[in-house]
């Protein structure tokens, strides 16, 4: 090593020490003490060691997430809430009590209670009600923590999901993955920690800032590997490129960069060498991984995976009017975040599109849209918890399943006053909602919480998002509390200024 | 973690991050026995370790204690007080800081502030030299020391006091070339040619440098390169934003504000034009135009969300921007509760929110109200088809009301006998039967009317929308600027000596319905529908209601009707008559034509195509517009910031500490606003600026934090520079372009970057100046720069933005149709500010390099060193076709091929040793190329190059390989 270099990281690092001395109280500080021993840490600036990985805090339960958002939000009443009282008013008008006050994205009036439109089961040891859209899930539901009584604050799809992922409603913060790779680097330095991957033809309806880095820097942001062209936007060396070209090339740019180096005193230059190289890595690291045409038969067939499969649905217009089912992007998906976290990946986030089912228009209702969609994904769920079981990979990984809010147990009226088939839908509902919690620390076959007759309001355990956030951190040995980031005057949390966010304690093992 | 938001980056900054850190917070600046200050030594302890608890924040106070307030910190609080003025062992505040019982001590131990020793010291070392009060540093008007020289030598004297303290001075001066490309990348963000750099370094003229920043200066491009940053603080993009983040025209005030760079409007004038441009006097379409800085908000057309909370979000956004940008202080906390460390209480914030809250818009799909910008021509044809539409109108309606009148048959006017609108407007009736709507124009109405029933039967009732030939602003509704009406509910009674009947309507027709607004939906119960007629909002038009049951009147009686508007934005009825029918109902129809009629219909709808052909392809940019004195709304708080829980009300007002003397004005408006931001007396805003300016030129400015000026920010590294660039620039008129020359005429700025080992020692992260920037430039520049050195660029100014290649499949907005389709062209090869800006999908470069989204007030870009970096430069069709121009370049020079590229990136003359690599790798690759000619060709296909004849095509692929070698070049990609 470079004399130059070594005497200025020894001087880092000792002045890291120094500040150590000083016992400055700031939380960030104290988080970047813990993770030091390697140093140039950089502050995410620079270097590899921006990204690589960093003790937590506290005892983690888990290492991975895979975070399976189903954008749009699913309905936590044909899927988890089994509710005979609808049934039996069904059709009839919605109790006053229940829309006094309320704002509704789409209802009018007065609308009439609508019936689970399908049928429910007890399964498992644990007995939980699952619906018959679910047979594969149902399987592995004693895997499963499902949370009956989500709540949130928002009820517009893209201020909801910012809030669930970033901690409010308005733009500018960092994604829970930015937050989890800022805090805990990844573990494996070719492939970056935080990985997007997207299906049902759309972006979620907060677009790119679901997985931006908001103020934490750009390092941190999620990257999008796609199906189709490039896994990583720019991977792949331009046509007449081979790899011995790319090597070549970089061995006279390193040099040149390393006598600039000689010249200017300037790290950055170093870092910058350092970062082409593992760019060059990279370019080999992240096909390989995001290629599934080497795992054996029974593992595809376990998820309903295609390799190299491009789906007519991720270029239309309209995506939904393709959907039939058997549209394998998803499970693809699932299949590649087994793939990442088996390598290293910290935090592994799906977005599903296509789970607005407002029966408002065609390609969007409970009746005919719903089971497309739980056809095209429950198996690969159920799969990956089992394959990663298999692994011995689902202790230490958290997954987490749900949309931005829930649906109301009364049907949507703007459009159809009637019941129609291939119409039957529920509009946004933020105060009751399912999402379901299996793996690193999670309490398996517990349900949590539970709802009134109707499914309209907790009666036990409300659960809120900041709850939620509060308890992914922890699990993975973050303090929710105290993992902060100082920006514009203000230790910025994930969840938010105030303490009402609780660890959910009884949901951990 | 301040280490992380450090621009520049590396080891070497992070450590500089951490001695900011202590020197700015935690230990004195204070030199030896120099006595303490307190805004720059003392109270960034109190508030960062005290004033969550003791400041500001009522809601959060304990123990009713402030220690921001002189006064209740002297004063006996509890059993004692909390500073005694040279007795620190007499304070509480001290007693309590030092006790180790976890029940006394301060900080208490829950709160995970702890003080340091060094801390502790500090603020008994000021109680006991007399716990002298002040304000935060930057509070205070700066000052320049007398005997401070004016101009550059200014600059040079406050750097080399500091440098000389450690024992360091000023390094030399860098090369001219160096010194070239750095002016040039700075002012202009584009690189020089080899032949200006060379006729610069040769020249020996002394006036050389200067007269080169004045030709820069002068320069188009200036304007394009520091529009950037204006683009980042307004949160430019092209887009709304939000889940459908459709398109919206906003170029036209990107390329005002090029213009006006170029012109150097002073920053007053520009600021009053970009907040309240269109309060003026003889405010014209430039000063409107100006005011698109604060319609970047998003608008949310998400299916189902509330106008109101979006509108409510764009205005706290623009209450948040403008204390950024102009003030550096962060109000985004003040929205739910006092400011816990910087005066901004939460009536100061909504008292700005409420001058703020007066404008037009209000988060519509169509983003009114909007400025069109139209060509003479057009604005010529426009009025001639207007003049002709107006003649048009008053035939067709004579022509109609002849008509109506044989139409008339069986249908009886009914007379007005009373009138009422609820929102308290003027109802009077005509001479031909019609009511007059006049005097104040509510938000929504309901028209309460008694009308006279004629004995007989009554089967069906009509309402007849009238236009209004003869009327100043021809239209069926009351808002000039959108002429439809809304009639959400309409409710019929009878009223016979004394007893009221309800009538039930049934079977409603009309002549025309809006799309989705169907007479239906007046009669449904529910007042979010309606009967609307857009886009025929300038013609008469009628409805019939037929009666469920025929009423016969044996005598006359009354007919209550209630017209129910509630749609907002004045959607209400201008001027309508009620009749009715008598006879069979069925067959009745809302309006029979004649032909002539139909004629006059046909040609005043072929004039409106004219007129909105016209209008169409105009740009029509989002612009304020201020709210008419009796349309103000009143503003209240709202309760943790939620705006469905509003507080008491809030009257207009500037933050009540933060006033610096500056009296609004009566009615406070957004002009006063900005004057007061401009204010001579405010000491923020020349601050804050003149640091910006700074750190672009620099890499960092000298306060670190540029979007924190207040309590938690950074301290100054050199507080007397920027007092005295602060000073300097509004004694020289706000000019942005002489603040620049002063700066860059400065020896400071002229030094040498390079690093040695004794400024590593002294001066790692560069915090004393000790010699010049090294920081790799943003997005637009690095494109700009590989562009102009390839040969490719294009100086095509203004305009629509446009779409440079970015990859497949990125844009998958829902409910958005909109599709990027990679230019051609020289629109392929623009300056980075041209490429469109979509908020949900930034160009993937732009991101890459720390670009930002226009979503919010980038007021820096925190700069990365990453590998995702380096496959953008290396692989990006853009990179690739630039390394293709390049290498198309030097294949003409006739000799000395990679020494003359490698010269055109780089500037300065190359060494040998540097000629000798790329030459060993051409040659390399040429073997390679020659073994596989096919790659040859794929490469000068991706690169978009053709193989001239001079030259071999496995010679000319390796020349496409070393420029791309050279386009990734450390010393390419940094400003030196």
């Amino acid at each position: 090593m470079n004399p130059a270099i070594e005497w200025q990281l020894n001087g880092t690092r000792r002045h890291l020490l120094q500040t150590a001395g000083l016992g400055i109280g700031a939380m960030a500080v104290q988080s970047l003490l813990a993770r030091d021993g390697l140093v140039p840490v950089a502050g995410g600036v620079s270097a590899a060691a921006a990204v690589s990985a960093r003790p937590p805090l506290l005892a983690p339960r888990a290492k991975h997430v895979i975070y399976l958002h189903m954008a749009g939000s699913p309905s936590q009443l044909e899927l988890f809430e089994y509710k005979p009282e609808l049934q039996r008013l069904h059709l009839q008008d919605c109790p006053e009590s229940f829309l006094k006050g309320k704002r509704f994205a789409f209802i009018r009036g007065v609308p009439k209670i609508l019936a689970g439109q399908f049928r429910f089961r007890q399964y498992g040891e644990s007995g939980q009600w699952i619906s018959e859209l679910l047979p594969n899930f149902a399987g592995v539901v004693d895997r499963a923590c499902v949370i009956r009584t989500m709540q949130t604050e928002q009820f517009n799809h893209a201020p909801s999901q910012l809030f669930l992922h970033t901690g409010t409603a308005r733009l500018g913060n960092p994604s829970l993955g930015s937050w989890v790779t800022w805090g805990l680097g990844s573990l494996n330095e070719n492939l970056p920690g935080f990985v997007v991957l997207l299906s049902g033809g759309k972006t979620p309806d907060a677009g790119k800032s679901l997985w931006g880095s908001g103020f934490l820097p750009s390092v941190y942001q999620g990257v999008n590997c796609r199906a189709s062209g490039d896994p990583v936007l720019y991977l792949g060396d331009p046509a007449g490129i081979d790899r011995r070209t790319r090597r070549r090339m970089l061995d006279t740019l390193s040099a040149m960069n390393a006598a600039e180096f000689a010249r200017s005193g300037d790290p950055e230059t170093q870092t910058r060498i350092s970062q082409y190289e593992l760019a060059y890595r990279m370019q080999t690291a992240v096909p390989r991984v995001m290629d599934l045409s080497g795992e054996p038969k029974h593992i595809l067939e376990m998820y309903g995976a295609q390799p190299g499969y491009t789906s007519a649905a991720e270029s239309a217009d309209d995506p939904r009017v393709l959907y039939r089912g058997d549209d394998p992007t998803f499970a693809n998906n699932c299949l590649l975040a087994r793939r990442l976290v088996e390598n290293g990946v910290r935090f592994v986030q799906l977005y599903d599109w296509g789970w607005d089912h407002h029966g408002s228009s065609p390609g969007e209702s409970l009746d005919e849209t719903l089971p497309i969609k739980c056809q095209a994904s429950e198996r690969a769920i159920a799969a990956l918890i089992r394959d990663l079981e298999q692994r011995g990979l689902l202790d230490e990984t958290l997954i987490v399943w749900g949309g931005e809010f829930g649906r109301t147990p009364m049907m949507q009226n703007n459009v159809r006053t009637e019941l129609q088939k291939g119409f039957v839908g529920r509009d946004h509902h933020p105060y009751a909602f399912t999402m379901w919690l299996a793996g690193g620390g999670i309490r398996g076959g517990l349900a949590w919480g539970s709802t009134d007759e109707f499914g309209y309001y907790p009666v036990e355990h409300p659960t809120t998002i900041r709850d939620l956030q509060a308890t992914i951190l922890h699990v993975l040995g973050l303090d929710p509390q105290r993992f902060s980031y100082f920006y514009q005057g203000l230790q910025n949390r994930l969840i938010g200024p105030t303490d009402e966010a609780r660890v959910l304690e009884p949901l951990l093992v | 973690m301040i280490a992380c938001v450090l621009p520049g980056g590396g080891e070497q900054l992070m450590r500089v991050a951490f001695l900011g850190l202590i020197f700015g917070l935690y230990q004195p600046l204070a030199v030896g026995d120099e006595p303490l200050r307190f805004g720059r030594d003392v109270l960034p302890i109190l508030s960062a370790n005290c004033f969550s608890c003791h400041g500001p924040d009522e809601s959060q106070r304990k123990a009713g204690l402030r220690l921001d307030l002189e006064a209740e910190s002297k004063g006996r609080h509890g059993g004692g007080i909390p500073i005694v003025a040279g007795n620190p062992a007499g304070s509480t505040l001290v007693q309590r800081i030092t006790s180790t019982d976890p029940d006394i001590q301060m900080p208490p131990p829950d709160s995970h502030r702890v003080l340091t020793e060094v801390q502790k010291g500090v603020l008994q070392r000021w109680i006991a030299e007399g716990a002298a009060w002040g304000r935060h540093w930057s509070f205070e008007s700066p000052v320049v020391a007398a005997g401070v020289p004016g101009g550059s030598a200014g600059i040079d004297r406050l750097v080399e006091s500091r440098l000389s303290a450690r024992g360091l001075q000023l390094r030399g001066v860098a090369d001219r070339y160096t010194l070239m490309r750095r002016l040039s990348l700075d002012l202009i963000g584009l690189p020089p040619t080899v032949a200006e750099a060379e006729s610069f370094a040769t020249s020996k003229d002394p006036r050389a440098v200067e007269q080169l920043v004045d030709s820069l200066l002068s320069r188009e491009e200036f304007g394009e390169h520091w529009a950037r940053m204006w683009m980042d603080l307004a949160r430019y993009a092209d887009t709304k934003g939000y889940e459908k983040d459709l398109g919206r025209t906003m170029w036209p005030w990107r390329d005002w504000l090029v213009r006006s760079l170029n012109q150097d409007v002073s920053l007053d004038v520009m600021t009053e034009q970009l907040l309240a441009g269109d309060l003026l006097a003889d405010a014209g379409d430039e000063e409107r135009l100006a005011t698109a800085f604060h319609r970047n908000t998003m608008s949310n057309d998400e299916g189902g969300t509330d106008d109101e909370e979006f509108r409510s979000i764009a205005v706290k956004d623009r209450v948040d921007t403008t204390l950024q940008v102009w003030m550096g202080l962060t109000a985004g906390c003040a929205k739910c509760h006092s400011h816990k460390y910087d005066p901004i209480s939460m009536t100061d914030y909504y008292g700005l929110y409420a001058i703020f809250n007066q404008t037009e818009d209000a988060d519509r799909y169509d983003d009114a109200p909007t400025l069109e910008l139209l060509s003479d021509e057009q604005r010529r044809k426009r009025s001639e088809l207007q003049a002709r539409q107006a003649d048009l109108r008053v035939r067709f309606e004579e022509s109609r009301t002849a008509d109506a009148v044989g139409d008339d048959h069986g249908w009886s006017v009914l007379s007005l006998s009373g009138g009422k609108s609820q929102g308290g407007a003027q109802l009077k009736a005509q001479a031909d039967g019609s009511i007059l709507v006049s005097g104040v124009r509510p938000v929504e109405d309901v028209y309460t009317l008694t009308l006279e029933l004629p004995a007989g039967v009554v089967t069906a009732l009509r309402l007849e929308a009238l236009s209004g030939a003869g009327a100043s602003v021809p239209g069926v509704g009351r808002n000039g600027a959108d002429p439809n009406f809304v009639l959400s509910e309409l409710e019929a009674e009878l009223v016979t000596g004394g007893q009221v009947q309800r009538l039930q309507l049934v079977r409603p027709r009309a002549d025309f319905e809006q799309s989705n607004w169907p007479v239906s939906a007046a009669l449904d119960g529910d007042l979010k529908t309606g009967w609307a007629i857009s886009p025929r909002q300038r013609e008469p038009h009628a409805a019939i209601f037929e009666l469920a049951q025929p009423v016969p009147l044996s005598a006359a009686a009354e007919l209550r009707l209630v017209m129910r508007q509630h749609y907002g934005n004045s959607l209400t009825f201008r001027q309508f008559r009620w009749s009715v029918h008598g006879g069979e109902a069925a067959g009745l129809q809302p309006l029979r034509l004649s032909e002539k009629t139909r004629g006059l219909q046909a040609e005043l709808g072929a004039v409106s195509e004219d007129l909105a052909t016209v209008g169409a392809g105009v740009s029509k940019v989002p612009v304020l517009a201020a709210l008419s004195a009796d349309r103000q709304r009143e503003t209240r708080l709202h309760r943790r910031g939620n705006f469905l829980d509003p507080g008491d009300a809030v009257q207009p007002s500037l933050p009540a500490e933060l006033r610096f003397g500056f009296e609004l004005g009566d009615p406070p408006t957004r002009l006063d606003v900005a004057r007061w931001l401009m204010s001579r007396g405010n000491p923020l805003t020349s601050r804050v600026w003149s640091n910006r300016i700074w750190s672009r030129l620099f890499g960092q400015g000298l306060v670190e934090t540029e979007e924190d000026f207040g309590a938690l920010g950074s301290l100054p590294s050199n507080p007397e520079l920027l007092d005295f660039l602060a000073v300097e620039y509004r004694q020289n008129g706000w000019s942005l372009k002489r603040l620049l020359k002063v700066i860059v005429l400065s020896r400071v700025y002229a030094q040498d970057s390079g690093v040695t080992e004794q400024l590593q020692r002294e001066d790692p992260g560069n915090v004393l100046l000790s010699r010049g920037g090294r920081f790799r430039p943003g997005a637009e520049v690095l494109r700009d720069q590989m562009l102009a050195v390839s040969g490719r660029l294009s100086l095509k100014r203004g305009g629509p933005p446009v779409m440079p290649p970015q990859p497949d499949g990125l844009w998958r907005s829902t409910y958005n149709g909109q599709k990027w389709v990679n230019a051609e062209g020289e629109d392929r090869y623009r300056r980075g500010l041209y490429t469109y800006l979509k908020r949900t999908t930034p160009h993937p470069m732009g991101t890459t390099f720390d670009g930002g989204s226009g979503e919010v007030c980038q007021i820096r870009r925190i700069r990365t060193n990453t590998p995702l970096q380096a496959l953008v430069t290396l692989n990006d069709p853009t990179s690739l076709e630039c390394a293709g121009g390049l290498a198309e370049w030097m294949s003409g020079e006739s000799e000395n091929r990679v020494e003359r590229g490698l010269r055109r990136a780089l500037i300065r003359p190359v060494g040998q040793d540097e000629v000798a690599a790329l030459e060993r790798l051409l040659s390399d690759v040429r073997v390679m190329f020659e073994g596989s000619p096919e790659q040859a060709v794929a490469l000068l296909a991706g690169a978009r190059v053709q193989c001239p004849a001079t030259i071999s095509q496995a010679e000319f692929a390796s020349l496409v390989v070393v420029a791309s070698t050279i386009l990734n070049l450390d010393e390419f990609l940094s400003r030196r």
